[in-house]
């Protein structure tokens, strides 16, 4: 980092420490703490309400409100993942391996100590990468042009639906490309045709992204939690929450590992903060003398996991800032909340808003600060939110998910297309179909429209460019590969000529 | 005929390859229809719009891309059953104990009852009266098989207040936003 980054740096967090300014780390880490505790509310549902109810604030105060919240939820959900072995949010997945044993062993205050020194490591070494990457990447990406953001867009949604969907990629693709065709509906951005319209001046304004996702992550989230039955209940913390220093000192190498796998995963599109914690997670078990104790009550696996995920949320924020393209759900949120408050992300970030890309750091700062305290120190009281019933939650859920998206624009429309994505998210999920990948198509739908339309203009019709370019050409090539290797008969065939064991 | 040919081929699959086998139809349906309007889309000619920017390109190719997934899924779909692909790096969760029994009838109830607030009776009632039904409806549905219904009954009514009241005042005068 330049002396003068780093001076940037140290200014936007002496900002931030006003009254007001803490004042709002507070309250919103908190919040965001207690979305991703409570199971059902995920971090891109949190970040996306309060997107919609803070549009009307100073747009520093509200992007700082987000990504505390945003923070706060993906750290909160350890809590559940711990005590009632069900992750908060899809991120902390990987922490229950670890973390409910331990809790099964009355060690749950050790785990959820653990969990949050993880969570705070794991946010400042991706903030710390987010501070040298981004004015580098944005730099970089000042070189793309129409036909590189086309391989930007298709590669987005093909690695994110293989890596979300691993298992069965072909869904992670459908629902990828299912996105970047639902937000071709409205007025397209070049000669103003109103697509799919069919005269109606509703569907000619378009699929509002933020009711799109209140619905998928909101609404369709309501009702899965609705069709189970009843939760175990909470289980003692046990004595020690604040972590022996030599726990921590001691496993050095496992924080920083994860924490720099966890910003990569990150920063590929779509990709997140779950698959930042299950990278970690596999890494560890890889370098640990002890690989058979993982799953049965590791801490160092509940660290590497819960660091990895943190470190995830810095890394997903780092594309969005340079490429405007979103490393994950809640990422691409902060995207439209963004746009939505003047700030427009992408390679020029550094040359029309040159502060912003540390003002965000030292959001993230903060953030994982008030993680630290906040979660060492109420780490008792914040178990009462896991004893809200969920039939009196999940009503008052779907009231600020209807507030949510009539806000933006006062539309009724808005509010139908909540509950439209609602159903349609509840019904792909129940069939295994992942969401990241369909809300990375809806943001990269308009970027792969505009840019599509125009390479082709340019080059007249012909496709050559966007495979002799050099990005371009590179970008074409990794898609090629991850397509390749979603392909069974591809990967059995590789495993035959490489001798590899499947 | 489509939909007989396909009940008759998926009476004897595991479920999940008969779900596969159905959204498969309808998502190659929806995206053959797609491609077709998209087709049909003006191309802007009579204003000199040149052919390789016409606003139907990019949702026909996206249509024809899903067309291809869909006739992939279909097809792996009617294959006879396959060995799981044990190549998958990723387990999902620990899950000694598995979380809870999943029931239908919950979520379509709790379906109804959000669309009956969404589309019924909001604007219809003002807002603080069609939460406070809503909200207290919703907890008193799914209290009804408790040990102590009456307790329940009256934690919805006080819920239904709390949450219409603080919502309509916490949004409309702090937030500064507009109710529907």
């Amino acid at each position: 980092m330049r002396l003068d980054g780093l001076i940037q740096f140290a200014h936007a967090i002496g900002a931030i420490a006003t009254p007001t300014g803490l004042f709002n780390v507070v309250w919103a880490t908190l919040l965001g703490m207690a979305v991703g505790m409570m199971p059902g509310l995920t971090a891109t549902l949190g970040v996306a309400l309060l997107t919609t109810l803070t549009f009307r604030m100073d747009a520093g105060d509200a992007i700082l409100i987000l990504v505390c919240t945003y923070v706060g939820a993906i750290y909160g959900g350890s809590r559940s993942a711990i005590l009632l072995n069900i992750p908060g949010t899809p991120a902390n997945a990987a922490s229950t391996l670890d973390g409910f044993p331990l809790a099964r062993q009355g060690r749950a205050g050790e785990a959820m100590g653990i969990a949050t020194v993880g969570s705070f490591f794991g946010s400042l070494i991706g903030m710390l990468l987010l501070v040298l990457i981004a004015p580098q990447l944005a730099e970089f990406g000042l070189k793309f042009q129409s036909f590189e953001f086309v391989w930007l867009a298709i590669f987005g949604v093909v690695i994110s639906g293989r890596i979300t969907a691993m298992d069965d990629p072909i869904k992670g693709w459908i629902a990828g490309f299912l996105g970047l065709l639902l937000a071709q509906v409205g007025q397209e951005g070049i000669h103003a045709y109103p697509r799919f319209a069919y005269g109606s001046t509703d569907l000619a304004g378009g699929l509002g992204l933020l009711p799109a996702l209140v619905g998928a992550f909101g609404f369709a989230e309501i009702l899965c939690v609705m069709k189970q039955a009843n939760y175990q209940t909470v289980r003692d913390s046990g004595r020690r929450i604040v972590p022996r220093l030599a726990d921590i000192v001691g496993r050095w190498w496992t924080i920083l590992r994860s924490g720099v796998a966890g910003t990569v995963m990150g920063i590929i599109p779509g990709v997140g903060e779950d698959m930042g914690a299950w990278v970690s997670y596999a890494a560890a078990r890889r370098a640990s003398r002890d690989p058979d104790s993982f799953g049965k009550g590791n801490t160092e696996g509940l660290l590497a996991a819960e660091t990895g995920n943190n470190a995830a949320v810095p890394g997903a924020i780092i594309p969005v800032l340079t490429l405007a393209v979103p490393g994950s759900a809640p990422a691409a949120v902060l995207l439209a909340a963004m746009f939505i408050h003047g700030i427009r992300p992408g390679p020029l970030i550094m040359v029309e808003f040159p502060n912003f890309v540390f003002e965000v750091a030292a959001m993230l700062f903060w953030a994982s600060v008030a993680i630290l305290v906040l979660g060492l120190a109420l780490t008792r009281p914040m178990l009462h939110v896991l004893r809200v019933p969920r039939d009196y939650l999940m009503p008052l859920v779907f009231v600020l998910c209807v507030v949510g998206s009539y806000a933006i624009t006062s539309r009724v429309f808005d509010v139908w297309v909540m509950l439209g994505f609602g159903v349609m998210g509840f019904a792909l999920r129940e069939m295994g179909y992942p969401m990241a990948p369909l809300v990375l198509g809806i943001v990269l739908g308009d970027l792969l429209d505009k840019n599509f339309r125009r390479a082709m203009v340019l080059s007249d019709g012909s496709l050559e460019p966007l495979l002799t370019r050099p990005i371009s050409a590179g970008l074409g090539l990794v898609t090629l590969l991850v397509l390749l290797w979603g392909l069974a008969p591809v990967r059995r065939a590789a495993g035959r000529l490489f001798g590899v064991r499947r | 005929m489509l939909c007989a040919a396909c009940a008759a081929v998926t009476l004897h699959m595991p479920a999940q390859r008969r779900t596969d086998l159905w959204f498969a139809v309808v998502l190659t349906a929806f995206s053959l229809v797609v491609a077709v309007e998209s087709w049909r889309m003006p191309r802007l000619a009579e204003l000199g719009v040149n052919p390789m920017s016409a606003p139907g390109l990019t949702p026909g190719l996206l249509a024809l891309v899903l067309v291809v997934l869909g006739i992939a899924l279909l097809w792996r779909s009617l294959r006879a059953p396959t060995a799981p692909d044990d190549t998958a790096t990723v387990v999902e969760g620990a899950a000694d104990d598995p979380p809870a029994r999943a029931t239908w009838p919950r979520a379509l109830l709790a379906l109804l009852l959000c669309l009956v607030y969404a589309l019924g009776l909001l604007g219809r009632l003002p807002f603080m009266w069609a939460t406070g039904l809503f909200v207290f409806a919703f907890i008193a549905a799914f209290s009804f098989d408790r040990a102590r219904p009456m307790r329940a009954l009256g934690g919805a009514l006080l819920m239904a207040v709390a949450v219409a009241a603080s919502v309509s005042l916490l949004f409309e005068q702090l937030f500064l936003v507009r109710l529907p």
